[in-house]
């Protein structure tokens, strides 16, 4: 009685409890022996098949995408980094100036520069209706003095507030400029 | 410093750390390609599903036992994608004709072993899709009958019999007297 296909399998597979017994009756029978080595030949076979090279890198396609805008050139950083700098040494130097200079300002009041000037535009409109009704006595135009108005509103100490905000804004402007350009 | 472990970088890539996925992919996808490459013939076609592969095993990584190796768990997860890719489509592109690339041996060597190896391919990709999976889970990724019948979901008796029969077609193309 030959060995079975089936117990040949698993002898080489190492999936039988019987090795003992099968190989007792391998060293009798050079016809079951014959079958065994074929099919030895054929895991040789299967083991000596090369690994191919993959054509193209996978894990690039898993990596994080670098950013697609081109980088700024390099003296624009710099610039934006000095510009910021600058402004943030202005700023620093405006503070002293606050906090002296602050609670002597007299800002002129909103509504009364309202006032003046929807008061200007109004007497404008008579003026233009005026000529309109009445061409023949020529044309001259009002001359208004506008008493409330301060004379030079803008003092030292609006400049430095003035000059602080857009230090502000340059600084978040430039900041994120860079932080978009990096990411 | 110690190049990280794929512990490490499964450990990373759960948290979002793409470059640590990439790193693993990088590390597995020779290997994840081949076993595509052996179950469907046809380079275009391994290529996609070892890609597919990981897009797929990223899903599911946060099941992924850490006390197992990732390599072997990997290799399965294509295997299983390369059946059910040949159960879904029926092969419309023609089989691979490429020879493949070893270049340790001198050209008559090489002409040889690359013969046998398209022999042993074509062969392979001759045998039916069930038989070509119990072939490549035993003989390439070493798993027991046992464990083939667990992944495959089929009785042992099941296993052995795909193994063996597709061994006797093998033995047939590979070892017939000329
Ligand atoms: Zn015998």
């Amino acid at each position: 009685m030959h060995l079975t296909d089936e117990q040949l399998n698993e002898y080489l597979d190492n999936e039988t409890a019987n090795r003992a017994e099968i190989e007792t009756h391998l060293d009798s029978c050079d016809e079951c022996a014959a079958r065994l080595s074929a099919l030895q030949a054929l895991f040789t076979d299967l083991d000596s098949l090369p690994e191919v090279t993959l054509p193209r890198d996978i894990a690039a396609r898993f990596r994080p995408r670098p950013s697609l805008a081109p980088q700024l050139p390099h003296w624009l950083t710099l610039t934006a980094t000095l510009q910021a700098a600058a402004a943030l040494v202005a700023l620093i130097v405006a503070i002293p100036f606050f906090s002296i200079m602050l609670p002597k300002v007299e800002m002129p009041s909103f509504t009364t520069w309202f006032f003046e000037i929807q008061s200007l535009w109004t007497s404008w409109l008579d003026t233009l209706s005026n000529l309109a009704l009445s061409p023949i006595e020529g044309f001259q135009l009002p001359n208004y003095q506008f008493a409330n108005l301060p004379t030079y509103p803008v003092e030292l100490s609006t400049l430095f507030i003035a000059l602080a905000i857009v230090s502000i804004f340059w600084i978040f402007g430039n900041g994120m400029l860079l932080r978009n350009n990096r990411s | 410093m110690n190049a990280p472990t794929d512990r490490d970088l499964i450990l990373r890539a759960r948290r979002g750390d793409a470059e640590a996925y990439g790193d693993l992919v990088a590390r597995h996808q020779t290997s994840v390609f081949n076993v595509c490459y052996r179950i469907l013939h046809n380079r275009a076609d391994a290529e996609d599903l070892a890609q597919e592969t990981f897009i797929r095993a990223l899903d599911r990584l946060h099941t992924f036992d850490l006390e197992r190796e990732f390599s072997p768990w990997i290799r399965r997860v294509a295997a299983n994608l390369c059946l059910n890719h040949i159960e879904s489509h029926k092969p419309s592109a023609p089989l691979d004709e490429e020879r493949d690339e070893d270049k340790t041996q001198s050209p008559g060597e090489q002409v040889e072993v690359k013969e046998r190896s398209e022999q042993i391919r074509s062969a392979l990709a001759s045998l039916p899709p069930h038989y070509r999976l119990v072939v490549e889970l035993r003989h390439y990724q070493e798993l027991s009958y046992d464990e083939i019948a667990n992944e495959l979901d089929i009785p042992l008796s099941d296993v052995k019999s795909h193994l063996f029969r597709a061994r006797k077609l093998l033995v047939e193309k590979l070892h017939a007297p000329d």
